[in-house]
């Protein structure tokens, strides 16, 4: 009989959020908890949902400051655009779009870099802006809370709605893993070639 | 009021060094040769009473390993692990100086205080 295995795609996952050097041997200390402990214990389903808990908690981790950094970033911009509503809005576009599009490169590139896997680098793109548009969401819901007179209720308006504010995030889940992918197909060259040359 | 070199290294210990941080020490300090993560996990989780994730230790560990107070090397897998391998931790002599000033610093702030506490209610 085969022994018992978590789900394969949440293994892939840890593996995927790791440092190279500890896939191993975090890999094994959950399976073995998985198999000793929780499996005998809470049956297969509930082992399954522990192990997976287990992992998200890994991908949470790992992606949290680039999260924090892009939600704040996303929370500063609406701030600005709700209080001080620029005649054209191309310019402070461009500035947040570069912005977040360096956090995203930057976080798949870390990622790939560390864990040698291209795939890291896309998962953390997904991550990081599914985290920040969370983060972004409370941040906006915040500032509703407490600037809702109606000169910035008409400013909110100008600067593209609400369904902007509360959307737009979300919508970047896409591009995310695109640019995420992109660092890190650098990140994982410079993983090997670092490693080759060591 | 002026602070003596010594309570200032040992204020400044016990901040750097969080309570998290400490049941881990304290957990791989009491597990001596046989602390490896899953160990751990489970002395930290029995010490604190509370379900922690794996993930929470794991970056505790290399946290600690990073400022220079565990040190760590591999072993061997068994089979229920796949095969793969164990990292060990063992506490640095620095490790072993931060924990003694971390508990300096709680006693300090003790100190004149009778257990169980009466009358500051």
């Amino acid at each position: 009989m085969t022994p018992p295995m978590p789900p394969r795609w949440a293994e892939t996952l840890l593996h995927l959020v790791l440092n190279s050097r500890d896939q191993a041997t975090v890999s094994g200390d959950l399976l073995e908890e998985f198999r000793e402990s929780i499996l005998p214990t809470r049956g297969p389903w509930a082992a399954d949902g522990w192990y997976i808990r287990q992992v998200m908690g890994f991908v949470v981790r790992s992606h949290v400051l680039p999260a924090l950094v892009f939600g704040g970033a996303f929370v500063v911009r609406t701030a600005l655009d709700w209080l001080q509503p620029p005649a054209d809005f191309h310019t402070r576009s461009l500035v947040s779009t570069l912005v977040a599009a360096s956090i995203l490169l930057v976080s798949g590139f870390f990622a790939s870099w560390k864990s040698g896997a291209i795939l890291a680098g896309g998962l953390a793109g997904i991550t990081t802006t599914a985290l920040a548009a969370l983060l972004s969401t409370i941040g906006a819901l915040g500032l509703l809370a407490i600037w809702h007179d109606p000169t910035t209720l008409q400013a909110i308006k100008g600067s593209g709605g609400l369904r902007e504010v509360f959307f737009l995030p979300l919508m970047l889940i896409v591009p995310g893993a695109l640019l995420g992918t992109i660092g890190g197909v650098v990140g994982t060259l410079v993983h090997w070639s670092v490693r080759r040359s060591s | 009021m002026t602070l003596s070199g010594e309570s200032y290294i040992v204020g400044f210990v016990a901040d750097v060094l969080g309570n998290f941080e400490q049941a881990v020490l304290l957990s791989v300090l009491r597990l001596g040769d046989g602390a490896y993560g899953r160990a751990i996990l489970n002395e930290v989780q029995a010490r604190l009473d509370r379900e922690i994730a794996a993930g929470a230790v794991h970056a505790t560990l290399n946290r600690l390993e990073g400022k220079g107070l565990l040190t760590s090397s591999l072993g061997p897998g068994t089979e229920v692990r796949a095969g793969r391998p164990r990292r060990y931790y063992k506490l640095s002599s620095s490790g072993q100086r931060a924990l003694h000033e971390a508990r300096a610093a709680v006693n300090n702030l003790w100190r004149g205080f009778r257990s169980p506490l009466k009358g500051h209610s």
